[in-house]
């Protein structure tokens, strides 16, 4: 089932366009991971999803209706922002009070088992809280809040390695019992890769990559050896990155690799690498080239 | 609706902002005016003004509920409807305590000669003419008015940042000073006199319901394209 249908959504402020004609649309029960550079517009997005902020135009439909003002699409939606605001002088025991009043599967168990991973003071006020607390209680109101459409933005900000590793193991532990749908905004791509199962990359307010995972690993492979082999093997491919050190050369191609490619690579001695989701994120961010894949038109 | 009642509920999770707050406020004003009026060597009806600030506090209560809960309401997936009617319900109570608090001890001054010190707190000459349920209900409409009028400010600073709240605010100013010219213009301050004093606590309270509700109009309208 789709659970939202983004049609050419445009957000305009003054001459810069935070999202600039997005479309694509999320599917029931699948973790989603939305990727790309600060200000690339992963919040605008979410923030535009929820309803929290207007689009300048183009079409958002979640669980099949408009968002806006409307208590039924709403009630199933759970997102904390990173920068989140908690009323003044209230304690994270308030703020989960509150948040079981208005989450229809909140589950006080699993909020309770998570201050204890955390180790978040219960009675410090919210504004007294370090960076990584404070990330915390939102982390805890996405898990036990178990929207069916639940959001998380980049919120491993000030989490230790500990933290942020317990924040994926209960993510995923919690998602296999209640499955639902869940869309992780990050930068700490490898980190989360083995958690997405879809991968979509937004860059100046564009979607540029949305695809499976697994597909988008094998979209990209690094060919090492030597200078003139490399070269006439990337001859005609579209290379994403190339270094060089004496008469090695790496360089990363895009596109699969077939069993022909691989018994020329064979012949000619040289190696294949896997790249890294990140890697390959970040080389298709970096703008050396323009690329149009055909993951963008999707 | 059962969700705006949530909301209200939600407000008093944390009971220091709506309820001890303006309470701690009010016990503090009281017992320093009871102090300063045995102090004040003089027999006659003293008269503080000291119960303004519980009132007062609902301006603050009104900005704080908009640019601290609101961003809050929205993780919670509240729609700003919900959220609005709620917070207003939540304040209304507030209000509404504060009124009985008000018309129950202004009660007991009477009663007790102003406690024993000749000294009024809530019980001024003028309000009381309308009895302790009229006096009340006044001061539950001027803390109301107060909060709208708090939230609408903030709400508009949230919408429109600094520069939109300075615009709304001389804009205010401009109007109050355009009435006061046409009031001196006409040479009617003596009818605004009279029509005032012919207003009565309850005609007093009545306009000030209908400003009230006019502001509470505009903070809604803002408040529906406000984003967190």
């Amino acid at each position: 089932m789709t659970v939202v249908e983004v049609t050419d959504l445009v957000k305009r402020y003054k001459d810069t366009a935070a999202l600039d004609g997005v479309s694509l649309s999320l599917q029931e029960n699948v973790i989603y991971g939305l990727l790309g550079r600060n200000g690339a517009g992963k919040t605008t997005l979410m923030s535009m999803l929820t309803a929290q902020n207007f689009p300048t135009s183009g079409g958002v439909r979640v669980f099949g209706e408009n968002p806006y003002e409307n208590a039924r699409v709403l009630g199933r939606i759970c997102f904390v922002r990173e920068s989140q605001r908690y009323p003044d002088d209230a304690r994270p025991s308030h703020a989960f009070r509150m948040a079981s009043m208005f989450f229809p599967n909140w589950s006080q168990e699993l909020a309770d088992r998570l201050v204890a991973d955390f180790r978040l003071p219960m009675k410090t006020r919210i504004k007294k809280l370090s960076r990584g607390q404070l990330s915390a209680v939102g982390v805890i109101i996405g898990l036990a809040s178990r929207a069916e459409l639940t959001f998380f933005d980049e919120p491993y900000l000030g989490l230790d390695a500990v933290a942020r590793q317990i924040f994926y193991d209960r993510l995923l532990a919690d998602y296999t019992e209640h499955p639902r749908t869940v869309v992780l905004s990050s930068h700490l791509i490898d980190e989360v890769a083995d958690l997405i199962e879809r991968v979509i990359v937004i860059d100046r307010g564009r979607i540029l990559l949305d695809d499976e995972t697994d597909a988008v690993r094998g979209r990209a492979a690094t060919i090492v050896g030597d200078v003139d082999a490399v070269a006439a093997f990337t001859a005609g491919r579209e290379v994403i990155h190339r270094e060089s050190l004496g008469r090695v050369t790496s360089a990363t191609v895009l596109g699969e690799l077939d069993a022909a490619d691989r018994a020329h690579l064979a012949a000619s001695g040289l190696e294949v690498g896997s790249v890294s989701l990140q890697q390959l994120i970040v080389r298709l961010t970096q703008h050396e080239f323009e690329p149009v894949t055909e993951g963008a038109r999707r | 609706m059962n969700r705006i009642l949530t909301v209200a509920r939600m407000q008093f999770v944390n009971k220091y902002t709506f309820v001890w707050m303006p309470l701690i406020i009010l016990v503090t004003t009281l017992v320093l005016s009871i102090i300063i009026f045995a102090m004040i060597p003089y027999g006659g009806a003293k008269y503080g003004g000291g119960s303004q600030a519980p009132i007062w506090y609902f301006f603050g209560l009104g900005i704080m509920s908009l640019s601290y809960t609101f961003p809050f309401s929205q993780a919670l997936s509240i729609t700003r409807r919900e959220f609005f009617l709620g917070t207003m319900l939540a304040a209304l109570a507030t209000a509404v305590m504060l009124g009985v608090v008000f018309g129950v001890g202004g009660t007991i001054e009477r009663a007790t000669g102003g406690w024993g010190l000749n000294g009024y707190f809530f019980s001024l000459d003028w309000l009381w003419t309308a009895g302790p349920l009229g006096a009340g209900v006044f001061f539950a409409v001027v803390a109301m008015l107060l909060f709208v009028a708090g939230f609408w400010g903030a709400t508009i600073y949230r919408r429109f940042g600094a520069i939109g709240l300075t615009i709304a605010l001389s804009l205010v100013a401009l109007a109050f000073v355009a009435v006061i010219w046409i009031v001196a213009r006409l040479d009617a301050w003596v009818a605004v006199g009279e029509w005032l004093a012919g207003l009565g606590v309850m005609g007093l309270t009545c306009t000030l319901v209908l400003v009230t509700i006019a502001l509470g109009v505009g903070s809604f309208l803002t408040l529906r394209r406000a984003i967190p």
